[in-house]
């Protein structure tokens, strides 16, 4: 990369998007190493809310928490080229990920579905940090056949009445409102009758309960529904819309998972764990390889990327970059417990050496083919919508 | 598909019409009865085709026009090499622009007119990138050996490539042996024998030449998989088996599924390369990334397409197998993708 010149700090909420690209990547690269909390780099788990508030706070006096949202709601108002910059250099710097769900989801969502009063009351919120958002898709009985959910909302007079669960709610625990999608006609076709809810969480009939993960991590949660009662105008859109509204909402998002951060991360960690045992030079072929296949993923996920860059929507075909990048970045964890030998049994990081904690980067990386839509999904939705292979 | 080799809007537009106008030398979808019929054969091409690929402008691509070539560059010389991978073409394309990169301005008239057909010795091993030593040199003569020389038997003119020098020599000029061997793929190969042949020498060899020809045969790789998942493709959406195509069964299509991921991680890769030499900058890891990826990608799933077509597959009438055999001749071609693994790995640690 070219060397980058020290522009100017830039000033809170001002308007970035007319700096050249080469520039707002210095602006945002320097003032990313001057304001992030050193505590908080590449931390070895995912955060809670309260852990990750100051660097959330940060970014919200700054102006910066919303990137993709328009200026006139609080975003930074960014075009999709310079969104991907500053997404980049926080991955680099090993920012840790913030409880982003109201940032990425509810606030897109409602921009684009919402009521004025809707925006009005949750945007500011959301910006500020009072208000923490998680996501209540997935049902026991419906994870990879999403459609086939059963929590149900009926109405009574004035009032939306919630019925069911949700699960693997990621951070449910930290949240104080959720998103729920839910069935609004059980004799409509499955994907015909559901529903888009706003729902506080802290109301009669709504419980949390935390979920302890594989690496025992209480990560995420469930959340029961038992005659929770919202005001009518808790829906976001028309009734019976939901499925729609919810599929539109994964637009360029879907790039991110496939960004080879997580396998850069575990292929660094490996590079650690070989110079730590003193065999870089017996496993310098296995890193080689890998790092190949790193870079292959980049140029990949660069080939993608361009595509956000020059404004065109995501097709089925970014489905790929996802099953390559969970794909490599298991085979390299793969590796981390074959030359981690004996350590890799440690539960934790290793007592010398904090940086390293080979079994719990082996154990993070087994979700990445499950959520999101699991790898099989991703291989049915690329067979049956780019290959033609379909019924 | 080949045109996404190119970035930038005009030359895109420009490489998607020079593909356009390959499709009739080399279609994408053309019967392969022709390719049949050369192979195994000696001179094993077709000169016919040759005159019309010299008339395109083809030969002497990314010369300058100064040097009688077209003056474009690797994202052009790569869009056709991988229509040329895709149709098969049994043409040495490939090895005749590594003789006219090498001779630059030197290059003979009658070489760019397609009247010559001039191509490169350059091996010594059968590691496809290392340029060898061992040539002689005594009052206009050489003597030695080169190794590995394809499609020798068409060639009018021989390139005999060293570390020190290049040197022209005719291919019926005295003490010139041929020792002909035939490659899988219906071509052949040669180990040329020189005793005291009359030769003009040329200046020493630009590495970059044969970073060109690796990174277009990793494009004549992504033609050729591009293609032969297309055939297999209409194989699963026809061939019916328990009352249904075969490609509604969930474990075909998962894998179909892999392959097309690997067609596109070789294609991003070689954009990026392509990009890469077309900056003038050193090129030789992103050249190796591509090389590796392109041969394995290529050998995956000609090996798949194989494996799909069922017993058919397994038979000489079926098409799909010309591409199996051509990818397995093109995947060691300008370094196989363990030599490029370990070439890569050296050139991480900084070794020349």
């Amino acid at each position: 990369m070219t060397a980058i010149t020290s522009p100017t700090a830039p000033q809170p909420h001002a308007d970035l998007d007319p700096l050249t690209d080469a520039d707002f990547r210095a602006a945002v690269r320097n003032w990313i190493a001057a304001s992030y909390p050193q505590n908080l780099r590449s931390p070895p788990k995912r955060l809670h809310a309260a852990e990750a508030m100051p660097w959330y706070r940060i970014l919200s006096q700054q102006g910066w928490l919303a990137p993709g949202w328009p200026r006139e709601y609080g975003g930074m108002g960014l075009s999709p080229s310079k969104l991907l910059i500053m997404i980049e250099e926080m991955e680099r710097y090993g920012c840790a990920r913030l409880p982003d769900t109201g940032l990425t989801m509810v606030g897109p969502l409602l921009i684009a579905h919402g009521t004025d009063a809707q925006r009005a009351y949750h945007l500011p919120k959301i910006l500020s940090g009072e208000i923490i958002w998680c996501q209540g898709y997935s049902e026991p009985d419906a994870g990879s056949d999403l459609a086939a959910l059963r929590t149900s909302a009926v109405r009574e007079a004035d009032q939306w009445v919630i019925n069911g669960q949700k699960v693997w709610t990621t951070l449910g625990m930290d949240a104080q409102w959720i998103f729920v999608l839910a069935r609004t006609d059980p004799q409509a076709a499955k994907q015909k009758g559901i529903s888009f809810f706003l729902v506080p969480m802290d109301m009669p009939g709504v419980k949390v309960r935390s979920i302890v993960n594989i690496d025992l991590h209480d990560e995420f949660a469930e959340v029961f529904f038992d005659d929770a009662r919202i005001p009518a105008d808790a829906i976001v859109g028309e009734v019976n819309e939901g499925w729609t509204i919810a599929k539109n909402l994964l637009g360029f998002e879907r790039l991110f998972l496939g960004s080879p951060k997580q396998s850069e991360g575990a292929l660094g960690h490996l590079e650690r764990l070989c110079d730590h045992l003193g065999k870089s030079g017996d496993h310098a072929s296995l890193l080689n390889g890998l790092r190949m296949e790193l870079e292959d993923h980049k140029s990949f996920y660069t080939s993608f990327a361009d595509k956000v860059r020059r404004g065109e929507r995501l097709g089925p075909d970014v489905s790929m970059l996802k099953i390559n990048q969970s794909a490599l970045y298991q085979k390299i964890t793969d590796r981390i417990m074959d030359v981690a030998g004996e350590l890799g049994t440690l539960a934790g990081q290793l007592p010398d050496t904090p940086t390293l904690y080979p079994g719990s980067v082996f154990l993070q990386a087994r979700p990445t083919s499950i959520y999101g839509g699991s790898s099989e999904i991703q291989r049915n939705i690329v067979a049956k919508q780019v290959l033609g292979l379909g019924r | 598909m080949a045109a996404a080799l190119a970035t930038g809007e005009d030359r895109l537009e420009g490489v998607r019409l020079l593909v356009e106008s390959a499709a009739g030398i080399a279609p994408r979808d053309g019967d392969l009865k022709p390719v049949r019929h050369l192979r195994f054969g000696r001179p094993g091409m077709d000169r016919g085709r040759w005159s019309e690929i010299s008339a395109m402008g083809w030969l002497g691509i990314r010369l300058p026009e100064t040097a009688g070539g077209a003056g474009l560059g690797m994202a052009e010389y790569a869009a056709l090499a991988s229509e040329v991978g895709a149709a098969l073409l049994p043409e040495p394309f490939i090895e005749a622009q590594l003789a006219l990169d090498l001779m630059g301005k030197d290059a003979p008239a009658e070489a760019l007119s397609g009247d010559k057909l001039v191509l490169p010795a350059w091996l010594d091993t059968p590691d496809g990138l290392t340029l060898a030593g061992g040539i002689t040199e005594a009052e206009g003569r050489i003597s030695g050996r080169r190794r590995f020389v394809p499609m020798a038997a068409a060639a009018d003119v021989f390139l005999v490539v060293s570390t020190e020098a290049c040197w022209l020599i005719d291919a019926k000029a005295a003490g010139v042996s041929l020792e002909i061997e035939s490659t899988l793929d219906g071509g052949h190969t040669a180990t040329l024998i020189l005793d005291g042949v009359e030769a003009k020498r040329l200046s020493a060899p630009d590495a970059r030449a044969l970073e060109a020809a690796a990174l277009a045969t990793a494009s004549a790789l992504l033609g050729l998989m591009e293609r032969a998942f297309a055939i297999t493709l209409d194989y699963l959406k026809t061939r019916v088996q328990f009352g249904q195509p075969i490609g509604y069964f969930q474990a075909l299509q998962h894998k179909a599924v892999d392959m097309e991921i690997e067609i596109g991680l070789t294609r991003a890769v070689l954009r990026d390369a392509v990009e890469t030499f077309d900056t003038g900058d050193d090129c030789r890891r992103i050249t190796s990334r591509a090389k590796a990826r392109a041969a394995d990608a290529a050998m995956l799933v000609t090996r798949q397409a194989v494996q799909f077509h069922g017993a058919i597959g397994y038979t000489d009438e079926a098409d799909i197998g010309l591409f199996l055999r051509r990818a397995m001749v093109l995947a060691p071609r300008y370094g196989s993708a363990g030599f490029h693994r370990q070439r890569y790995g050296g050139l991480r640690e900084g070794r020349p």
